[in-house]
């Protein structure tokens, strides 16, 4: 008897746990932002439904464009014409690190690898006086899907293609930012779990 | 024996309309001994007319938002829209040493909390009533639309506050 009453415990159970796991799986992309800094104890998490982040970005180029947070254009000597140009050429090139720069301070690296472009900067850190441990290192780690360029250089004139750009995000699953400091962590990703997993995983 | 019926039944049954239609209650109990007890419950019928009859009372000028905040409205108009429509989720976690802010969306409202060793506050905005509170294309606060959502809100716990010992409520029944 006792035996059956486990048992039938047991299958509740189970049955249970999948609706558990599900109840965060939305279906929807959300971008999460996490934030950790060691020195302030500070944790700082944000969850958005990708549809929010499109209503954000739709409703907001020409503000950001405004003030002066999008420079693409003559201004800087660089059309939109000969980025256009300068990516297609990048595509046919295949898999390739574009840029390398190696210095004291830093290491960059840029390159395509399948449909990614990844760039990777290490910022040396400095060292310490009087014995005091290096400080300053500092880790980033871009990833950008090759069809978001696409999609946001398919605009005409001196504009990028911000709905198209949107759209192919919406797709995106997984890290699209890591930074990683002395004092804190920032973490940039995509998945369809409506909350996030405890720090460090 | 009539005349009484007319006498207590009247204003009972004009109570009981007036509840009927919904009371804002705000509640506030003092803590310690001496601490008193608070509670004043406000007909939403009244918090309506007063926002039905603002326009013809109130300066212009005083029901237009500034144009600076006025450019503002279409991505707060898009934002609130979205999240409306947007599945349920915790939004924003803050940890801090003696602090935690949690903003979540529950259903069609957004809950704020926030909780510290002296205090813990807990905000409930209801999406539909602070769409309607953003003003229109001209920047004029639309108050006969808030005055009419403000009756969606029924049954909603708005402001919680407790404060070491003193506790503020305030919830629309």
């Amino acid at each position: 008897m006792r035996k059956s009453i486990l048992a039938g415990v047991g299958l509740l159970a189970l049955s249970v746990l999948p609706a558990a796991t599900a109840a965060a799986q939305t279906g929807t992309a959300w971008l999460h932002v996490r934030v950790e800094e060691a020195k302030e104890a500070t944790k700082v998490a944000v969850n958005l439904p990708m549809t929010v982040v499109e209503a954000i970005l739709k409703a907001s180029p020409e503000m950001i464009e405004k003030h002066g947070k999008i420079h693409f254009g003559e201004e800087h000597g660089l059309k939109m014409a000969d980025i256009r140009k300068a990516w297609k050429a990048l595509a046919q090139a295949g898999d390739a690190e574009l840029v390398t720069v190696e210095s004291e301070e830093e290491n960059v690296r840029v390159m395509r690898k399948g449909d990614l472009v990844q760039v990777f900067v290490d910022n040396k850190p400095k060292a310490g006086k009087d014995g005091k441990p290096a400080k300053g290192s500092e880790e980033v780690r871009v990833e950008v899907p090759v069809s978001l360029v696409d999609a946001f250089l398919s605009g005409e004139g001196e504009e990028g293609n911000f709905e198209a750009a949107i759209a192919e995000l919406q797709k995106r699953r997984g890290d699209i930012v890591r930074v990683k400091d002395d004092d804190s962590n920032v973490r940039v990703w995509i998945d369809e779990q409506n909350t996030q997993p405890p720090a460090g995983k | 024996m009539a005349k009484l019926a007319v006498i207590l039944g009247v204003p009972i049954a004009l109570l009981a309309t007036v509840a009927s239609l919904g009371v804002v209650i705000v509640d506030v109990r003092e803590g310690g001994p001496s601490g008193s007890h608070i509670v004043v419950p406000v007909p939403l019928v009244f918090a309506q007319a007063a926002l039905a009859l603002a326009p013809a009372v109130a300066p212009e000028e005083k029901l237009r938002i500034p144009d600076e905040a006025l450019e503002h409205m279409g991505l707060a108009r898009e934002v609130l829209e979205a999240l409306a429509a947007a599945p349920d989720g915790e939004l924003v976690r803050v940890e801090e040493r003696d602090e935690l802010v949690v903003i979540t969306k529950e259903g069609r409202s957004l809950r704020v909390h926030v909780t510290s060793d002296k205090e813990n506050v807990s905000v409930n905005v209801p999406l539909h009533l602070a769409l309607q509170a953003l003003p229109d294309e001209h920047g004029h606060i639309r108050t006969a639309a808030l005055a009419g959502a403000l009756s969606s809100v029924r049954f909603t716990d708005l402001v919680d506050v407790q404060d070491g010992k003193d506790h503020v409520r305030v919830y629309v029944w």
